[in-house]
C-alpha cells in the first residue's frame, strides 16, 4: 500500500481530532484543572475543614497514585503482570528510613536513593525473570515479593524485624520542614504530580508504542526489530524505580514503617486499582487509586463490614465494567486530544501517532 | 548413621504438611488445567473447611469419621458456589481470542481474589478474627511411638487421609468418564466442547472435586494444629500455588511431589533457621526453579500465551 494515500479505515470517527481542534488550549485548559484540583481544591478542603483526617487520605491517596501508576507502567502498558510491586515500595521505605535514620541523610538524598535502590533491585530480579512468559514471570514477581517481605521481618539487625523504624524525619529542603499535615501534603503532592507525569510521557509516546506492541505479542515485535528484553526490563526497573519512591514517601509522611505495610495483601491492592481503572491507562490507574483508597474511607460508617462492601464492589466492577473504568482505547484517544501536543501527520494531512 | 532420630521426625513431620499442601495443590493444578486461570479463593475454601468442621463438632460432636464426609460435601458445595460466583460470569465469551485475551484472564483472577475478601470477611464477622481452639476430644497430637520414632498420631491420619484422597482421584480421572471430561478440557477446552463435551459441567465437577481436596485440608490442618482462624487459608494457600508452579502448572504427580518436597524442606530447615525464615526457603526453591527451568520440574512445553 502507497504510504502517501492513507488508509481510512485506519483512522476510526472517535480518534480523528474534533473539527474545531486546539490542541494547545485543551492541554492547557485540562493541565491547569488537574492541578487545581491537586494544588487548589485539596489543599482548600483541608484548610477549611481544618481535618487532619482528610489531609492523611489526601496524602496516602497521593502515595498510591504513584504505585498504581507505576504499575501500570510495567503491568498494563508493557503486559508484565507483577505481583509484588509492594516490595519495591518496601525497599524504598526502608532505604529511605534506614538512610535517613542511621546516616542522617537529608530527605533531598533519601528520596531519590530510595528510587535507585529499589530500581537496582528491580534490575537484579529483572535479569534473571524476563525470560519467563505470562503467569510464570507473574509468580516469579510473587516469589521475590514474599522473599524481600521475609527478608524485612527477620533481618532484625537492619530492619529491627516487626517492630519496625520509628522516628523517621518528615519531608524538607535546606533547612525548611513540612510539619503541618497541609505543608506534607503539598510536598506529596508536588512529587506524585511528577512522577504521573514522567511515566505520562513515557506512556503517550512512540516509546509507549512499543511498549504496547511487545505486550501484543514479543515475538511479533521482535521480529519487527523491538528490542524486547531491553524494553521489557527498562519497564520494570522504570516501576520499581517510582515504586521505591513512593516508599520513601511513605517513610517521610508517617515516620513509622514495619514490614505489614509491603506484603502480599499490599501488591494486590495496588493491581486492583490498575484493573479497576483499567489495564493499561494512566488516567485510569490514577482514578482506579483514588477510588480503592477513598471508597472503604467513605464508608467507615458501615464499620466492620466495609472490606466486605470494598470487596463486593471490586468484584461488581470487574464484572460490570471489565477492561475498567477508563478503558484503555478511550484513555489513549483521550490523553491525545487533551495533554498531548496532538497527532504527527503524514502527507495528505493524516494524523498519526504521537508528536 | 547419618540419620538421627530427631531428624527422621523432621522429615515425617515435613510429609505431613507437604501432604496438607499437596491436598490443596492438586485442587488448584485441577482448576487452572481446565481454566487456565488461578484460583485465589482456594485458601479460602480451605478455611471454610476447618470452620465447618469445627461447627459439626461443637455443635454434633459425632465421631471423627463422620466430620469428614460433612467437610467434603460442603467443600464440593463451596466449590460449586464459587465457581458460579467469581468464574463463571466471566465466560460468557467462549471464543479462542477471549479465551486468550489477557484482560479476560486478569479479570477473572481479581474477581476470584475479590470474592475470597469478601468471604474471608464474611467469615472474620461470624467468628471473628482471633485462634479458635478444637476440642481437645478431637485433637490429633498423640504422640505414636514407631519404634525409636515419636509420631504425632496427626501425621498418621494425613498420611492416610492423603493416600486415600489420591488413590480416589486417580480413580475418578483414569476410570470414569466424568474423569476422561476434565482431562479433555483441561487438554483443549475449546476441543473438548467440539467433541460434545458439556464444558460448563465439567467446569463445576472440577471445582467440587478440587474444593473437597482444599477442604478436607483445612480440617486436617485444624485438628492437627489445635487451632485455627479466618487467616489460616493463606499460607497453604500461597504454599501450594508454588507447589503448583514448580510441578509445571499442570501435573498433579508434579504438584504432589514439589509439594512434599516444600513440606519436607521446611520443616528440615527449622532445625538450621529459626522458624521466620523458614518461609525464604520456599520461595528460594521457587525462584530457582522458574530460573533453572522455566517450566517447572514437571511441567512439558506449553503453548506460549
Amino acid at each position: 500500500m502507497d504510504v502517501n494515500v492513507p488508509d481510512a479505515r485506519l483512522m476510526p470517527d472517535t480518534l480523528a481530532p474534533p473539527a474545531a481542534f486546539s490542541g494547545r488550549g485543551r492541554r492547557f485548559a485540562w493541565t491547569l484543572l488537574l492541578l487545581a484540583v491537586a494544588f487548589g481544591a485539596v489543599p482548600a478542603a483541608i484548610v477549611g475543614t481544618g481535618s487532619s483526617y482528610l489531609a492523611q487520605i489526601a496524602i496516602t491517596t497521593m502515595i498510591f497514585v504513584i504505585l498504581s501508576a507505576s504499575l501500570n507502567h510495567v503491568t498494563g502498558t508493557a503486559g508484565l503482570l507483577s505481583i509484588g510491586h509492594a516490595a519495591f515500595y518496601g525497599i524504598g521505605a526502608y532505604a529511605a528510613a534506614l538512610l535517613s535514620t542511621r546516616l542522617g541523610l537529608p530527605f533531598i538524598v533519601t528520596l531519590p536513593a530510595a528510587g535507585l535502590i529499589a530500581a537496582l533491585f528491580g534490575f537484579l530480579v529483572a535479569l534473571p525473570t524476563m525470560r519467563l512468559v505470562s503467569i510464570y514471570f507473574a509468580v516469579a514477581t510473587l516469589g521475590i515479593g514474599e522473599m524481600i517481605y521475609v527478608i524485612l521481618l527477620n533481618w532484625i539487625d537492619l530492619t529491627r524485624g516487626p517492630m519496625g523504624i520509628r522516628g523517621i524525619p518528615p519531608i524538607g529542603l535546606l533547612g525548611w520542614q513540612a510539619d503541618t499535615l497541609l505543608s506534607r501534603y503539598l510536598a506529596v503532592a508536588v512529587i506524585a504530580v511528577a512522577c504521573v507525569w514522567v511515566l505520562h510521557r513515557l506512556t503517550h509516546s512512540y516509546y509507549g508504542n512499543a511498549l504496547r506492541a511487545l505486550r501484543e505479542d514479543d515475538q511479533c515485535a521482535d521480529s519487527m526489530g523491538i528490542n524486547v528484553e531491553r524494553l521489557k526490563i527498562e519497564s520494570f526497573v522504570v516501576a520499581t524505580f517510582f515504586a521505591g519512591v513512593a516508599g520513601a514517601l511513605l517513610a517521610h509522611t508517617s515516620a513509622y514503617i514495619a514490614p505489614d505495610n509491603f506484603r502480599f495483601m499490599e501488591s494486590i491492592l495496588i493491581l486492583a486499582m490498575v484493573v479497576v481503572g483499567g489495564l493499561g491507562s494512566l488516567p485510569g490507574a490514577v482514578v482506579g487509586a483514588l477510588f480503592m483508597i477513598v471508597l472503604p474511607e467513605a464508608l467507615r460508617d458501615i464499620g466492620d463490614y466495609r472490606m466486605i462492601a470494598v470487596g463486593a464492589t471490586m468484584f461488581l466492577s470487574i464484572l460490570l465494567l471489565p477492561k475498567g473504568m477508563l478503558a484503555e482505547g478511550t484513555a489513549l484517544g483521550f490523553v491525545r486530544r487533551s495533554f498531548s501536543r496532538g497527532w504527527a501527520t503524514i502527507a495528505g494531512g493524516t494524523p498519526v501517532g504521537w508528536k | 548413621m547419618v540419620f538421627d532420630v530427631f531428624f527422621l521426625q523432621q522429615v515425617i513431620n515435613g510429609l505431613s504438611i507437604g501432604c496438607v499442601y499437596a491436598l490443596m495443590a492438586i485442587g488448584f493444578t485441577l482448576i487452572f488445567g481446565v481454566l487456565n486461570v488461578v484460583n485465589f479463593a482456594h485458601g479460602e475454601v480451605y478455611t471454610i473447611g476447618a470452620f465447618v468442621g469445627l461447627m459439626v463438632i461443637t455443635a454434633l460432636a459425632p465421631p471423627l469419621l463422620a466430620v469428614v464426609p460433612l467437610v467434603l460435601a460442603v467443600g464440593a458445595a463451596s466449590g460449586v458456589g464459587l465457581e458460579r460466583i467469581a468464574f463463571r460470569p466471566f465466560r460468557r465469551f467462549t471464543d479462542e481470542a477471549s479465551q486468550k485475551s489477557r484482560a479476560m484472564r486478569e479479570a477473572t483472577l481479581l474477581s476470584s481474589l475479590a470474592v475470597s475478601i469478601v468471604a474471608r470477611e464474611i467469615m472474620m464477622h461470624i467468628f471473628g478474627g482471633d485462634m479458635q481452639g478444637i476440642p481437645s476430644g478431637y485433637l490429633l497430637q498423640q504422640p505414636v511411638a514407631i519404634g525409636p520414632i515419636m509420631v504425632a498420631s496427626g501425621s498418621l491420619v494425613i498420611f492416610a487421609t492423603s493416600a486415600v484422597m489420591l488413590g480416589a482421584l486417580q480413580f475418578l480421572l483414569y476410570r470414569t468418564q466424568t474423569g476422561l471430561g476434565i482431562r479433555a478440557v483441561s487438554n483443549n477446552q475449546l476441543g473438548a466442547r467440539y467433541v460434545g463435551i458439556n464444558t460448563d459441567r465439567t467446569i463445576v465437577t472440577t471445582f467440587a472435586v478440587g474444593s473437597m481436596l482444599g477442604a478436607t485440608a483445612g480440617i486436617l490442618v485444624g485438628l492437627y494444629d489445635g487451632a485455627i482462624s479466618p487467616h489460616m487459608g493463606f499460607a497453604p494457600g500461597v504454599k501450594a500455588f508454588v507447589a503448583m508452579v514448580m510441578g509445571g502448572l499442570s501435573s498433579i504427580p508434579g504438584a504432589v511431589a514439589c509439594a512434599l518436597l516444600l513440606g519436607v524442606s521446611e520443616s528440615i530447615a527449622t532445625e538450621f533457621l529459626s522458624s521466620g525464615w523458614k518461609d525464604l526457603i520456599t520461595y528460594s526453591l521457587l525462584v530457582i526453579t522458574l530460573v533453572f527451568f522455566p517450566q517447572g520440574l514437571f511441567g512439558h512445553g506449553r503453548e506460549r500465551a
